[in-house]
């Protein structure tokens, strides 16, 4: 396999017909993967040993997912495995991993780091195929503190309520440090062809029947050039979690969650956008608003960076505080593509707004802190708003837009608490 | 910790699926209904409906939904591309049936058990059949993912040893007899639940 001096010098080892062919055929743009062409062989392992359990042979129970998990984290499913921590719970600087929100599609595949392979195919002047220990011994390895949320962050807040998980306005985000290597290194290694316009991404996950279409989402080549954007094997300075994507897993931060492929293992560079269930029907958004509760309309744009967005991490929900002493409201801001410009704070229902502080500097795509010391004069409930702007001017909306899938919402968090005397 | 009055308004209700799902003080959270069902209404469709879409989701997922019927046809369409097992027939069965008990735009008829298939919920071959989700690859005359059981029945005629290789094959999964997608082991079934299902598979013939 590939060392350093023949990736860098563009000669990387061509790869082997792929292990694991029959999880991955993307053969290019506008093929989708037959159903047929799924795992066989984790069926097939399993008929020989058969388990008295549930869990399909090849995949971490949720029970074992949850144990690693902060109490505070709650599922709002278990087919498929979902659940966040709600803003008080998100106080941290870098989001720890057991308050790292979970969103599968499918089974949290347990995969073997020794026997995982990375493959770069489609329009690439050479398909590589790399093992962890090649890819961290090929190219630079860099950290990058980042976001992802889930495109369904918030949608429970939508009136009416929108098809899908109902993830509550505060949960599906989280902003850890990702170390990796940059997909860009990767992709110019294996040689990107002209025409390239997309970048698709496959992991190791499969649903409960053979029968489910594999997750493979793509996004513009930009992005997966971006410095940012990485494949990444450690979280917080440890290997990924299995949830999380253990052993690889790429990175779009500021992205839908969905851009950044858990358990990677397959990177195909395309002339158009993947064509399939993931991308067709699934995060997607109306170009123009509609009527709330209608469908779907025929010219809907795929979801990629998230809107300008915060909330209020500290007081948590009904805390109490004297009146006369200090109050440290914090919180934290994200703006997708967009730097923070500002975040203003109401204690009056919005009537009118202060500037909160903001720590300045950090990586391009992780969140802002900001906070703002509220003295509270006089006894009684009290609220806390807040809203942040983006350097291009985008604030958050007091009510986002209605839209069928409910992605996307960005809409003012707000906090009560109360004072006493 | 105190919860002022005039804090309850904002603080969702919690459910007993989504647990605790407190503390995100957004107004529209308070429009939450109560925890969802953990078995669906029965009426017309509602076993089909289970046995399709409890294959890969709790149920929960349905009963705590309210969509229009344009948005149930999008999810059952999803589900389709997602790779659900269902015959072209049954599809509006289920939208139907979504459609009509779990609609925002008009309120749920009372439930119909006499339309849900008393016998169904009484024949220990049934449930085992809807616990195990076996319709959801395999007709009785239809093949779906695997073959209809009428097919292994008629394969298996005149076979001495049938009932034992069926709930072999029932219990270890497997792939290659009838094509290449795989059925998933059944490993929980008891060896008289297995032959109870090879049992009545063999006289559908």
């Amino acid at each position: 396999m590939p060392d350093k001096n023949n990736v860098l010098k563009g000669r990387p080892v061509v790869a082997q017909p792929a292990r694991r062919e029959f999880i991955a055929r993307i053969a290019g743009a506008g093929v989708v993967v037959a159903a047929a062409s799924l795992p066989h062989e984790l069926f097939a392992q399993a008929a020989e040993a058969p388990k008295p359990s549930a869990d399909p042979a090849g995949t971490v129970p949720n029970s074992a997912v949850l144990a690693e998990k902060n109490p505070a984290l709650k599922p709002h499913s278990e087919r498929p495995l979902t659940g966040s921590v709600t803003a008080e719970n998100h106080n941290f600087a870098v989001t720890p991993n057991d308050r790292m929100f979970i969103r599968n599609n499918l089974l949290t595949p347990d995969l073997d780091a020794g026997k995982h392979r990375l493959t770069v195919k489609g329009l690439v002047e050479r398909e590589v195929t790399f093992s962890l220990d090649e890819l961290q011994r090929s190219f630079p390895v860099v950290s990058v503190q980042g976001m992802l949320e889930c495109a369904g962050s918030g949608r429970a807040a939508y009136v009416p309520n929108a098809s899908g998980t109902p993830w509550p306005p505060t949960g599906g985000m989280g902003c850890p440090k990702w170390t990796g290597v940059r997909l860009r290194d990767v992709l110019r290694a294996a040689g990107i062809k002209p025409g390239t316009a997309h970048v698709a991404g496959q992991g190791g996950d499969f649903g409960v029947i053979a029968t489910a279409a594999p997750v493979i989402r793509s996004v513009p080549l930009a992005k997966a050039l971006e410095e940012n954007t990485l494949i990444a094997f450690a979280m917080n300075d440890g290997p990924l979690p299995k949830i999380h994507g253990y052993p690889l897993r790429l990175v779009v931060p500021g992205w839908v969650g969905s851009a950044s492929t858990k358990w990677v293992h397959t990177i195909t560079l395309l002339d158009a956008p993947f064509k399939g269930t993931f991308m067709d029907s699934s995060y997607r958004i109306p170009r123009i608003a509609v009527r709330p509760g209608e469908k779907m309309p025929a010219d809907a744009i795929s979801t990629e960076a998230w809107p300008v967005k915060s909330m209020i991490t500290y007081p948590a929900p009904n805390a109490t505080f004297k009146a006369g002493k200090p109050v440290l409201i914090e919180g934290r801001a994200w703006g997708g593509e967009g730097a923070i410009e500002k975040v203003e704070v109401s204690f009056n229902e919005g009537a009118s707004w202060q500037r909160a502080a903001i720590n300045s500097g950090g990586d391009k795509y992780a969140w802002r802190i900001f906070s703002y010391e509220f003295w509270p004069q006089s006894a009684g409930y009290a609220t806390v708003l807040a809203r942040a702007t983006d350097d291009k001017g985008n604030a958050q909306p007091i009510v986002p837009a209605w839209n069928p899938l409910g992605y996307f919402w960005n809409g003012i968090h707000r906090v009560g608490f109360m004072v006493e005397a | 910790m105190r919860v002022a009055p005039a804090a309850r308004s904002v603080v969702p209700v919690i459910t007993a699926v989504m647990l605790a799902i407190g503390g995100a003080a957004i107004a529209q959270l308070s429009a939450q209904e109560a925890a969802p069902a953990l078995t669906l209404t029965p009426g017309k469709g509602a076993d089909l409906t289970m046995a399709r879409c409890g294959l890969c989701h709790e149920i929960t997922h349905i009963t705590r939904a309210r969509l229009s019927r344009g948005e149930w046809q999008d999810n059952v369409r999803n589900m389709i591309e997602r790779g659900m097992p269902i015959a072209p027939d049954e599809i509006p069965i289920v939208v139907e049936y979504l459609a009509t008990y779990y609609n925002r735009d008009s309120a749920a008829p009372a439930a119909d058990p006499a339309a849900a298939s008393a016998a169904a919920a009484q024949d220990p071959v049934q449930r085992l059949l809807g616990d195990n989700a076996c319709l959801s690859c395999h007709g009785v005359d239809q093949k779906i993912v695997g073959p209809s059981f009428r097919e292994v029945a008629a394969r298996y005629a005149g076979d001495t040893g049938a009932s034992a290789r069926i709930a072999g094959k029932i219990k270890a999964g497997g792939a290659g007899n009838w094509g290449s997608i795989p059925m998933p082991p059944h490993a929980g079934l008891s060896d008289a639940e297995l032959a109870q299902l090879a049992a009545w598979i063999l006289t559908r013939k």
